[in-house]
């Protein structure tokens, strides 16, 4: 078992799974942080050396991901919101914000805009 | 809405019953069908309304009626496994798609098939000749992958291969080979199944036999398809990687099949960076094992040994490297660098060593390996027709060929393409003057040679006559090898 952000992976997890559990983190950055790291893509946790294992760690404590990354976007809405901005309105409004119709298909506006957004 | 009432059905109700259990005395409680029909069937043949033997009794009538025999089922999908047994385990399909059979026991022995022996090597009559393979080579062989899934061994009674031209020329070179001679580096070259892959499992069985090291990279995409680690060779510039699990793997092998070369040998000079388990009387043979057990040091232990094996004025054994599938490595890997790029195999150490060892001269960069082999020896790369990786890749690797091909034939090749955007020029570079041995089709000689060994070996149950062979040969594209193969001894089988 080893701990990356506090969370405990088991050793057979590939590597590039484990980080896309992280909210923030994809195909695409998780592929970034393993070049960074030298890290080959069907590595798996138990595979990683400790210097692999603790130079991860600390390039992901400096990433905006998970509730950092949550509250940022939060934060984002709630700034509109509060200046009053017409994206600001339409995502209290449970409304498409991007300038979509609205006679049909705007379920995924109508599930996710909230005034209080949660994520 | 209101409820439309369920109206009694004899039938339903007597059919409920027979497939109730008539031991499940408390199923009247549960089922209200059950509950129900207590109070509407015939009653003619009870003495109370209250008795449960004379509902048991019903049940088992009803029971009796059901039809014998078979019946139709007509089953729904299910998620449920269809048969039993165990699925295959971890690795075992693969395992069973790379198994390599060498024998087979229904084929049949023939009669005054010759060996191979370090005699024949250098014996020029040993043209045309179907010579087996010895055990002992055979388990070097297997160790250094030199025989392919794909080929087919598993037809004959023993492994077994024909001396052709280009065979005897491999022959001559390692037969002649001697300290202080040029060693012999060449692309195998040849259009499909024309036998370049067999040419180079020769070239090894004969190189085993007058006692070279020969070490073999027998599946190059394993080192470019980014499935084994790497990590920065430190102080390296431009950067180089290495790849220790591959070379660990690789010094492991090459330690296995050529125990009884390298345990003839000491090491002979101080390794600095290398554990202090090294002593200068441990055989080279211990020293490779000891960078297979430790893949930390895998890296550090190949270039040592490289450096022992081409340590002139010892009496070291000359030293064969074989590669088979090059085009896979002329190009971009699947690695990335640091700043997210993919690493060209050039810059992976194991890749560049082989380059660098194949062109004979350094590539230029850090890695100062020795490439003149003083004490001789061979640098084969066998070009794959099967897998072929994208025409990034074979473009260079291709046009260095028909180049050199056209210079050994002393004709005017094809002209450089500086400005096609597919040519890999660092492979390019690298390849330009590398000698190109094509593999072409059988000689007739050689095909009946071939042909009537399959016939011995009862794989090909027709006799074979002029005609016979002329057919085949015409089928097989005028004698390639491959589709010989095919034509005979698989499309019988």
């Amino acid at each position: 078992m080893v701990f990356i952000l506090g969370i405990n992976f088991s050793e057979r997890k590939m590597v590039a799974k484990a980080l896309q559990g992280f909210f923030g983190i994809g195909p695409s950055v998780s592929r970034t942080i393993m070049a960074h790291h030298h890290i080959h893509k069907t590595c798996r946790i138990g595979q990683l050396s400790q210097d692999q294992v603790v130079s991860m760690q600390s390039e992901l404590s400096n990433m905006t991901i998970e509730n950092n990354l949550r509250r940022k976007i939060l934060d984002n809405i709630k700034r509109l919101r509060d200046i009053g901005a017409y994206r600001g309105r339409r995502h209290a409004m449970n409304l498409p914000v991007r300038g979509q119709r609205t006679r049909t298909q705007i379920k995924t506006a109508t599930k996710l805009n909230r005034v209080e957004r949660r994520l | 809405m209101a409820s439309i009432p369920v109206r009694p059905c004899l039938r339903r109700v007597s059919r409920a019953l027979a497939e109730s259990n008539p031991r499940d005395t408390h199923a009247h409680l549960t089922n209200p069908l059950r509950r129900w029909t207590g109070s509407t069937l015939p009653r003619a043949s009870s003495s109370s309304p209250f008795s449960t033997s004379t509902r048991l009794a019903a049940a088992a009538a009803a029971s009796s009626t059901r039809r014998t025999g078979s019946t139709l089922k007509i089953s729904r999908k299910s998620n449920a496994p269809t048969s039993g047994g165990k699925p295959p385990g971890r690795g075992e399909r693969k395992a069973f798609r790379k198994k390599i059979v060498l024998s087979n026991a229904n084929a049949l022995e023939v009669d005054g098939l010759g060996e191979l022996s370090p005699r024949a090597v250098a014996d020029p009559a040993a043209h045309c000749r179907v010579l087996a393979l010895p055990g002992a080579v055979v388990d070097q062989l297997r160790l250094l992958g030199a025989f392919k899934p794909t080929q087919g061994w598993k037809y004959f009674r023993r492994p077994a291969t024909l001396m052709r031209a280009e065979s005897l020329r491999l022959a001559s070179v390692v037969d002649g080979m001697a300290e202080g001679k040029e060693p012999f580096r060449a692309i195998v070259s040849g259009e499909r199944g024309t036998g370049k892959s067999a040419l180079l499992t020769q070239a090894m069985a004969m190189a085993l036999l007058k006692n070279w090291v020969v070490i073999s990279i027998p599946d190059p995409k394993d080192l470019i398809l980014g499935h084994t680690d790497y990590a920065p060779l430190p102080d390296t510039e431009p950067q180089l990687y290495f790849q220790k699990a591959y070379t660990a793997r690789l010094l492991y092998n090459t330690a296995r099949a050529n125990r009884d070369v390298l345990r003839e040998h000491t090491v002979s000079q101080a390794h600095p960076g290398l554990p202090s388990s090294v002593s200068p009387d441990m055989t080279l043979d211990r020293f490779a094992q000891l960078g297979a057990r430790d893949s930390d040091f895998a890296w550090p232990v190949f270039r040592a040994l490289w450096a022992e094996l081409t340590k002139p004025g010892l009496g070291r054994p000359p030293v064969m490297l074989a590669l088979d599938g090059l085009a896979s490595l002329a190009g971009p890997t699947e690695y990335l660098s640091a700043d997210v790029k993919p690493i060209h195999a050039l810059d992976l150490a194991q890749v560049r060593h082989f380059f660098e060892q194949l062109a004979g001269r350094s590539l230029g960069g850090p890695l100062a390996a020795e490439q003149r082999l003083p004490n001789g020896g061979a640098v084969l790369a066998a070009l794959s027709q099967s897998e072929r990786p994208p025409r990034t890749h074979t473009a260079a690797v291709e046009l260095a060929v028909a180049q050199n091909e056209a210079r050994a034939a002393a004709a005017e090749g094809p002209p450089a393409r500086p400005y096609d955007r597919d040519i890999d020029h660092r492979v390019y570079d690298a390849l330009r003057e590398v000698r190109a041995l094509k593999v072409g089709a059988l000689s007739r000689e050689e095909a009946r040679a071939l042909v009537e060994y399959y016939a011995k070996s009862g794989a090909l149950m027709a006799p074979v006559s002029e005609a016979f062979l002329a057919e085949k040969l015409a089928l097989a594209g005028g004698g390639v090898v491959g589709e010989l193969e095919r034509g005979t001894v698989r499309a019988g089988l």
